[in-house]
């Protein structure tokens, strides 16, 4: 029997604040539902325990800055989430499932390489902790994400932009309209994974049938011409017409259908904040798909009170976007710094900002162009007002010698000649290996 | 030694080593593991203190040793005990009539020959009436009405029984999405039989939420029907509306067959002049008076017994692996520091998943007088029995005679033992060497398929779902296990289990009626979980269903304690037993908010008596 597994890891004792929509209440519903229906009696469905992930295992994806053990807010949560994923990762490696859906909070996706703080309701993104610790645990190659949280999964796409083995879509309410701004179509990934990132924006009001017309014509072919060894769906479920951040006009059983026709390995949850008129419902018609049940008759007390773009209108909208991808052209600026290794290094200037605590996060990522590689990034990040600057250095996965020598080189760099800089971590993903550095005190 | 410390409310008596006495209330906080005495914390500095102290005597909380039967209807026999002050002063065992299950108990408390019946202050009876009614498929018709709604297709779980659909639909808070349509109902016809009432069981979707739509029906089938019996799901008020269905259609099917059984009981005991209340022991190793108890709740109360067996030998938080080797299965149940290990799961049963709480307990086809055959590989254990051992005048060749080969028992003839190990062995191999090694590997491969049971019950354990950070945060700790076995077939394999386990192993005391012991020192067990909704201003009681109106405040706090122990109160006069270390769960707060503003609570909190004994057997 094909197995589906679930963690279901609702954090019943922690909130981001009393009122907050990351709040204790937002998977109660849910739990309610899930368990009234019995959904953990069918045969094929499989309950794990969570587990804790260690800060090795963020670091083969992310910095937490300055350091991790000086990171000022407390992992806890954030921890059992990614180590969840990582659990229910495993056991789909390991043949014990054929799927799964990871039902945890917090969220991750917008937490990106670097990491100062809170952003988008998320610190640590559970998805790339996973797959990188999938990738150095077990040889995996070739990943796909879908994100289909209605907000733009800016931190993912961070994270793998340099990566060509890592093929991200994002499925989001155009930028201009909704948090964070981000995930347009120019956004197509670095020097080295140039059409690894595909932003899809999609107008405020594309219901079921516009959603799931996006994904057979144009997310399917792109994932099937990948031909990923997994799936990840980062099954944010902010696009349902209840949600109160976001316009979007999906329906629970339109989320079913979504799940059927990505097929992934692992569902991920991420956003969603209308808990009572969406989670339960939402949250029930994934776990259906996955297990291969009906999911049609999963209906939401309420009804859509907002009509939606209807197909004529969208159609024409997708075609335009779609020739307009593929116009793009990479436009990459050279700038090679002068304790840089031989090379050509692209320079990407941009900066984050962080919501939750209202400030910013300014950052200047170089990659290393190769074709042999993904290509060594280093990235100096300071966060505003701050006199000091963090450092990241990766050396990537299946890292070419060059790029390996790079890495080390700007590592000894920064630690004796770069005064600026305060902290760092060395990512080398060829040997899953990683070092924290803090400079002492005068 | 400190390590007896382990009730949460209680009188200890404590023998220092250089035999002074004396008495201290302590209290043992399961959360936080610390010990406290009093109210006052005591860490490090008391542990060392008391590691210098023995417990000699406990007074658990008022509830006094005293004169207990304790009788177990087993399959084939049935066993009773009879203990004074903790002290075992009689057994007894006689043959189980299946069809007179009464008159079973009745023998067993003759032979028992209780010096002075008025003296007995409790009989409590572990009795397979009704998992055997279930299993042997003997229930009478019951008509299954529910109100599914939307969501999971009915179709997607194995329903072992037929159901009526009805339309009508609650939402998870309790609200009515739709509502229910009488002129369906009036479509239903049957015919009243004369003889026996139809047996009608209504159970709605989140009807644990909102009863509104099974008390429709039920008022309307009552109107309609006057004679039939009704039974509401909603009084299983815990959620699963697949188990909840199948829990209360159980219980429906049951209940006349354990009425009757109750009475006659009642009936022939005041026949023996015996006035003492009568217990029954269920599935999570709590009694309840025979009157009080709903008689699903008595299914699996054998592998509790043992359980409680063990705890009642053990000291009294000793975490241990509990196997009790019959003649052809093997029950196993863990205790993790005195306390039993209960199932996250409702127990199922035959065909049926159900809500009733049990204790985690594993069942495997293997025991003493488990047929042995020759295989491709060279033996197997089959699942059944042929009579008894080959060595005790049997037909077939069995684990106890491979015990008796190695002398590992004493009972059974040696060379009709060492003729069953040689009919397996080809002729060329027909010398002690040989046996001496089959009889080894017979013994090995029992032994591995009890390790094998007792992993998956210790991976139970283990993978409890975790929904708090705080939870996962502070896993279970691993425990120094011991093995206390009884049973038949436990003398022979204490050795190889030592070993395979890796534990020590003990044998318990009375090993032949080890479950009669279980019962005759089973306490109450008692759970009483609120959740409580402050927006929709109403609360509901999983254990007894109950759901009412909350007229408190939108967020309380002090007010919801006593709320809680109110209902506590309540319930246990309900049941008719006394409450003595009560545990609490810390309580759940989760604000509601609607458009960033709080309006409201769910609360869930609880309050437990958990499954334990009422002392310890006096060897």
């Amino acid at each position: 029997m094909k197995h589906t597994g679930i963690l279901f890891f609702p954090a019943f004792d922690w909130s981001l604040g009393n009122s907050h929509p990351e709040r204790e209440e937002r998977l109660l519903y849910t739990q309610e539902q899930l368990f009234e229906e019995g959904i953990l009696d069918l045969p094929q469905v499989k309950q794990f325990t969570p587990r804790v992930a260690s800060l090795a295992d963020v670091a083969q994806a992310q910095a937490l800055f300055p350091t991790p053990s000086l990171y000022p807010e407390t992992l806890d949560p954030h921890l059992i989430a990614a180590g969840s994923a990582i659990l229910l990762g495993e056991a789909r490696i390991r043949g014990e499932i054929s799927n799964g859906f990871v039902l945890v909070r917090p969220p991750g996706h917008h937490s990106g390489a670097t990491v100062w703080g809170n952003r988008g309701f998320c610190t640590i993104n559970n998805e790339a902790i996973l797959i990188n610790q999938l990738r150095a645990r077990y040889g995996i190659k070739k990943i796909a994400i879908v994100d289909t949280d209605v907000h733009h999964g800016d931190g993912t796409q961070d994270i793998f932009y340099h990566d060509p083995n890592i093929l991200f879509i994002s499925l989001h309410q155009d930028g201009r309209t909704l948090y964070p701004g981000s995930g347009f179509i120019d956004e197509q990934g670095g020097p080295n994974a140039w059409g690894q990132t595909l932003n899809i924006p999609l107008p405020p009001g594309t219901g079921d049938e516009g959603y799931h017309y996006v994904l057979e014509t144009w997310v399917l072919p792109r994932l099937q011409a990948f031909k990923p060894e997994l799936i990840i769906n980062s099954a944010g479920q902010d696009n349902h017409f209840t949600d109160p951040l976001a316009s979007m006009n999906l329906t629970a059983s339109g989320y079913g259908k979504i799940t059927e026709l990505l097929q992934p390995d692992l569902a991920v949850l991420e956003g969603g904040y209308s808990i009572e008129g969406a989670l339960p419902f939402v949250n029930l018609a994934i776990l259906l798909a996955l297990a291969g049940e009906d999911y049609h008759y999963v209906r939401e007390p309420q009804k859509i009170g907002r009509s939606s773009l209807p197909l004529a209108t969208l159609k024409p909208y997708v075609e335009t976007l779609k020739k307009q991808t593929q116009i793009v052209k990479p436009d990459f600026t050279i700038h090679n710094v002068k304790f840089f290794p031989a090379g050509e290094w692209v320079y990407i200037p941009h900066s984050v900002y962080y919501d939750t605590e209202g400030f910013q996060e300014t950052r200047q990522d170089f990659v290393r162009k190769c074709n042999h590689c993904a290509g060594t990034v280093y990235i100096e990040s300071q966060r505003t007002h701050a006199k000091t600057k963090s450092v990241l250095v990766r050396i990537p996965f299946e890292a070419c010698p060059q790029c390996e020598q790079a890495g080390y080189d700007l590592w000894e760099y920064v630690q004796h000649h770069h005064q600026e800089i305060h902290s760092g971590l060395l990512q080398n993903q060829l040997h899953n290996q990683h070092q924290v550095w803090q400079r002492k005190k005068d | 030694m400190l390590s007896c410390l382990r009730i949460n409310d209680f009188k200890a008596e404590i023998t220092n080593f250089d035999g002074t006495l004396y008495f201290k209330k302590m209290a043992y906080d399961r959360k936080t593991r610390v010990l406290q005495e009093q109210n006052h914390i005591c860490l490090e500095y008391h542990y060392k203190f008391y590691l210098m102290a023995k417990i000699s005597k406990m007074d658990l909380g008022g509830i006094i040793l005293s004169c207990h039967v304790g009788i177990d209807v087993g399959g084939t026999y049935t066993d009773a005990v009879y203990l004074e002050q903790g002290q075992i002063q009689r057994t007894a065992k006689v043959p189980t009539q299946e069809e007179n299950l009464v008159e079973t108990i009745v023998n067993a408390l003759e032979t028992l020959k209780l010096p002075d019946v008025s003296q007995v202050n409790q009989i409590t009876v572990s009795t397979t009436l009704v998992t055997n009614a279930i299993l042997q498929k003997r229930l009478p018709p019951v008509n299954l009405f529910l109100f599914p709604g939307n969501g999971m297709s009915l179709s997607a779980l194995p329903w072992p029984v037929d159901y009526h659909v009805f339309s009508g639909e609650m939402d998870f808070r309790g609200r009515e999405v739709s509502p229910s349509d009488p002129s369906e109902w009036q479509r239903l016809t049957w015919k009243e039989r004369s003889e026996s009432p139809e047996l009608v069981a209504v159970v709605g979707k989140f009807s644990h939420r909102n009863n509104l739509h099974e008390t429709q029906l039920a008022d309307y089938l009552r109107k309609s029907y006057p004679k039939c019996q009704i039974a509401l799901g909603h009084e299983w008020g815990q959620a699963n509306f697949y188990r909840r269905s199948l829990t209360t259609y159980l219980n429906l099917g049951v209940t006349r067959r354990y009425q009757h059984f109750a009475q006659q009981l009642q009936t022939a005991l005041s026949g023996l002049k015996i006035q003492a209340p009568i217990a029954i022991l269920k599935a999570d190793g709590g009694i309840l008076p025979i009157g009080k108890l709903r008689p699903i709740e008595s299914i699996y109360s054998g592998p509790a017994a043992s359980v409680l067996a063990a705890l009642a030998q053990n000291e009294t938080s000793a975490s241990t692996i509990v196997v009790d080797i019959g003649g052809t299965t093997t029950d196993l149940g863990l205790i993790l520091s005195g306390t039993p290990l209960l199932s996250s799961r409702g127990a199922e049963i035959g065909p049926y998943s159900t809500l009733v709480h049990s204790l985690a307990v594993r069942s495997i086809p293997v025991g003493g007088d488990s047929v042995i055959e020759a295989s491709g590989q060279g033996f197997e254990v089959k699942n059944y029995r042929l009579g008894p051992a080959y060595c005790l005048g049997g037909k077939a060749l069995t684990p106890t005679d491979a015990m008796r080969y190695l002398g590992l028992i004493d009972y059974g003839n040696r060379q009709l033992a060492e003729e069953a190990l040689a009919s397996l062995c080809p002729p060329d191999r027909r010398d002690p060497q040989y046996y001496q090694q089959l009889a080894g590997d017979i013994i090995e491969a029992v032994v591995n398929r009890i390790a094998e049971a007792v992993d998956s019950l210790k991976r139970e354990w283990q993978d409890e779902p975790a929904y708090k950070v705080w939870e996962v945060l502070h896993p279970h700790e691993a425990q120094t296990f011991n093995t206390l076995v009884s049973g038949g077939g436990a003398q022979g394999l204490t050795k190889a289990l030592q070993k395979r386990l890796g534990t020590p192993v003990l044998l318990g005391v009375y090993p032949e009626v080890s479950n009669a012991l279980g019962a005759a020192m089973a306490r109450p067990t008692f759970d009483c979980t609120l959740h409580l909704d402050t927006y929709m201003k109403r609360y509901h009681v999983q254990e007894t269903g109950e759901q009412g109106k909350w007229t408190g405040s939108q967020r309380p706090y002090r007010e919801v304690e006593d709320f809680l122990d109110q209902l506590v109160q309540k319930q246990a006069e309900q049941y008719g037993i006394q409450i003595h270390d009560i545990e609490k769960e810390p309580f759940d707060f989760f604000p509601i908010v609607q458009n960033y503003q709080t309006v409201g609570q769910i609360i869930r909190g609880a309050a437990h008596l958990r499954p334990g004994v009422i002392g310890r057997v006096v060897k």
